[in-house]
């Protein structure tokens, strides 16, 4: 191992866009070795997923190409470490979010997780827990949560 | 260090892989028919035909089964989300066709989700009478909207499960059936009974038209189809083969629900299958299995109506995105990645149908909302229908891969024509479920009219409609784009 592999997740929200730079603004380019941005589409939802960092509306019906909304999504998070030092990976899984970052996880030998939590409201604590949470409860690595509010930032290990 | 690099990696890794597979999408198609029909509607098919009701079934059955190969088929050439709308705008290149097949699409999933909504309360009286009719159907429209947000039912290992929920109370059923065969109880000749009058082919499209509806649901395997594991193999076969075991259940179900309850029974009933459970024939008391039944009923309902709740937010959502109806129904909540406000409104319409159709009850207009909203159901999906199967007959010979899957040309006529039959038969027989079907339109084409008015509102000054936005958060502009694609 020459050095760390991160996994940097992205729901295509603005919050996962900050969580990316906050890791990049602090962590040492020359001890990561790798990165995989990872989006997870959910077949089963309303929305697989939603791309509010590049969103396409070029032709009609690839709104609802979730698969494309997450290569969109990953496109633009993989492209803050772009001339940045490790090797970035694209990686799309379709299932529930949680269960396919901690599986990546494993897969690989994850080092250390950066996800973001959405918000800070009723629906984190009570509505079963956000998919941040799940992955700091079960995450085979140490995991990065960049909550909305700045300098807010808590790190698990 | 190693160089930079931004790289697709091979999908052999697992890095694109989908998590649909055949069996999970067969048992997906086999959960969502089950649940929107037989439950709710198989005393209304018994009224209409008679003993030989089951005969409506399998007509029902084989005309949307061969509909389900023109879908396979065009599953195969375009595996995206987007169902009938998109096979539509592919075929006739035509903005108005394809918004017109949209809000049917649209309309008939607020149809289909009161008419269960209703069905599902009918279920619950049976566990708990005190609550009115409506006040359940109404909560549980909103539970699932709810649930819906949440993501609790995103789940497929749920979803698995309430499919062999729904299939342990069709067994139930069907074990009832053999135990009264096997007792010499049977009297096999009102099998072939039809107790209206006038012509038997008549009271079969009759019934098959009340039928259809059980049958209605598969075309929602499309949500999936992206997400399928090898989809020119998987779909066609999971598709056909969740709609035929629905049918041979529907079959047997009708059957033994013939054999077992007198025929005037079942047609008042408005949970009819409950009838056979209480015709006390399984060495169960009676009390227990009914709210046992009951539940697994309810679970049933719950399922496919989850479906019907996701096309709708979904085809809302996906509107809104490309500019045909307000900006609003694309809102996405920031933690749970829903469309709330599609969610939310979809709710309020499905609400307003059973209200409607409570103050109409109640003003002495007499209607039956789970029939009624059934019937505006399949008037939507068989217009769906037929335009799906031409467009695949027209779309033959173009976009084909060597994996397309091909549906026998002969058939499809058939089931064209069979669509085309019952879309009349329907009409003909009722026309004032076509004010409703006006109402729901009516409703499409406001919230259009409302893009077109005030959509200009949401888009930057200098974009124009249709075209990409930036992206509302400054945030993004510095982000560097150079390293995409592969």
């Amino acid at each position: 191992m020459t050095g760390m592999h991160v996994i940097v997740t992205t729901d295509g929200s603005q919050q996962s866009l900050q969580a990316a730079r906050k890791f990049k603004s602090f962590a040492d380019p020359s001890k990561v070795s790798d990165i995989s941005v990872i989006a997870v589409v959910r077949p089963l939802a309303a929305v697989g997923f939603s791309d509010d960092l590049a969103p396409s509306k070029a032709s009609a019906f690839e709104s609802l190409d979730f698969r494309k909304a997450a290569e969109s999504a990953v496109a633009a998070v993989a492209g803050e470490f772009d001339d940045w030092g490790p090797k970035v990976h694209k990686k799309i899984r379709s299932g529930s979010p949680a269960n396919e970052i901690i599986k990546a996880a494993s897969q690989i030998g994850a080092g250390l997780i950066v996800v973001a939590s959405g918000s800070r409201g009723l629906s984190d604590t009570v509505l079963m827990g956000s998919t941040a949470q799940r992955i700091q409860n079960y995450a085979p690595c140490p995991v990065l949560v960049v909550r909305p509010t700045k300098r807010k930032l808590r790190k698990k290990a | 260090m190693s160089t930079t690099a931004t790289e697709l990696d091979h999908p052999d890794e697992g890095d694109l892989k989908r998590s649909i597979t055949g069996r999970l999408l067969f048992f997906y198609v086999l959960g969502d028919v089950l649940g929107s029909g037989v439950y709710v509607l198989i005393g209304l098919v018994a009224g209409a035909v008679g003993g030989a009701f089951w005969l409506a079934f399998a007509v029902g059955v084989s005309i949307a089964t061969i509909t389900g190969l023109a879908y396979a088929e065009l599953v195969t050439k375009y595996p995206q989300a987007a169902g009938a709308a998109l096979y539509v705008n592919k075929a006739f290149r035509n903005t108005f066709l394809t918004f017109l097949v949209t809000i049917c699409m649209l309309s008939a999933s607020f149809a289909a989700a009161g008419s269960l909504a209703t069905g599902f309360s009918s279920y619950f009286a049976e566990v708990w009478a005190l609550p009115p009719v409506l006040l359940v159907a109404i909560v549980f429209v909103l539970a699932l909207a709810v649930v819906n947000f949440i993501g609790i039912t995103e789940s497929v290992v749920v979803n698995m499960l309430m499919t062999f929920v729904e299939i342990a109370g069709l067994a139930i059923i069907m074990v009832i059936g053999v135990i009264h065969v096997g007792r010499g109880d049977a009297d096999f000749g009102v099998l072939t009974d039809f107790s209206s009058e006038g012509n038997p082919i008549f009271a079969i499209v009759a019934g098959v038209a009340l039928a259809f509806f059980a049958m209605t649901g598969f075309e929602n395997a499309a949500n999936v189809a992206e997400e399928t594991v090898r989809p020119a193999k998987t779909f066609p076969r999971a598709l056909v083969g969740g709609m035929a075991a629905a049918g041979a259940i529907y079959v047997i179900v009708a059957m033994t629900a013939a054999l077992t309850v007198p025929l005037d029974q079942l047609a008042e009933s408005p949970a009819a299958l409950l009838e056979v459970v209480k015709e006390g024939i399984l060495p169960f008391p009676v009390g227990f299995m009914t709210v046992l039944f009951a539940v697994i009923a309810m679970v049933a309902i719950t399922n496919t109506t989850l479906v019907a709740v996701v096309t709708e937010s979904r085809i809302l959502y996906g509107m809104a995105r490309e500019d045909v109806v307000p900006g609003v129904f694309a809102k996405i909540h920031r933690a749970r990645r829903s469309p709330w406000v599609a969610l939310i409104f979809a709710a309020i319409v499905v609400i307003t149908l059973l209200v409607v159709g409570k103050l109409l009850s109640n003003a002495g207009i007499g209607i039956d909302v789970v029939a009624r909203l059934a019937t505006v159901t399949v008037v939507f999906t068989l217009f769906i229908y037929g335009l799906v199967i031409v467009s695949a007959l027209k779309l033959r010979g173009s976009d084909e891969g060597p994996d397309t899957f091909r549906a026998n040309t002969a058939l499809l006529y058939v089931g064209l024509l069979g669509n085309a039959i019952l879309l009349v038969y329907v009409i003909v027989d009722d026309p004032t479920s076509l004010w409703w079907c006006a109402g729901l339109l009516g409703l499409g084409l406001a919230l259009y009219a409302a893009e077109r008015l005030f959509g200009h509102r949401d888009r930057p000054a200098g974009v124009e409609r249709g075209e990409p936005t930036p992206a509302s958060d400054d945030t993004v502009e510095d982000t560097q784009h150079e390293g995409e694609g592969s």
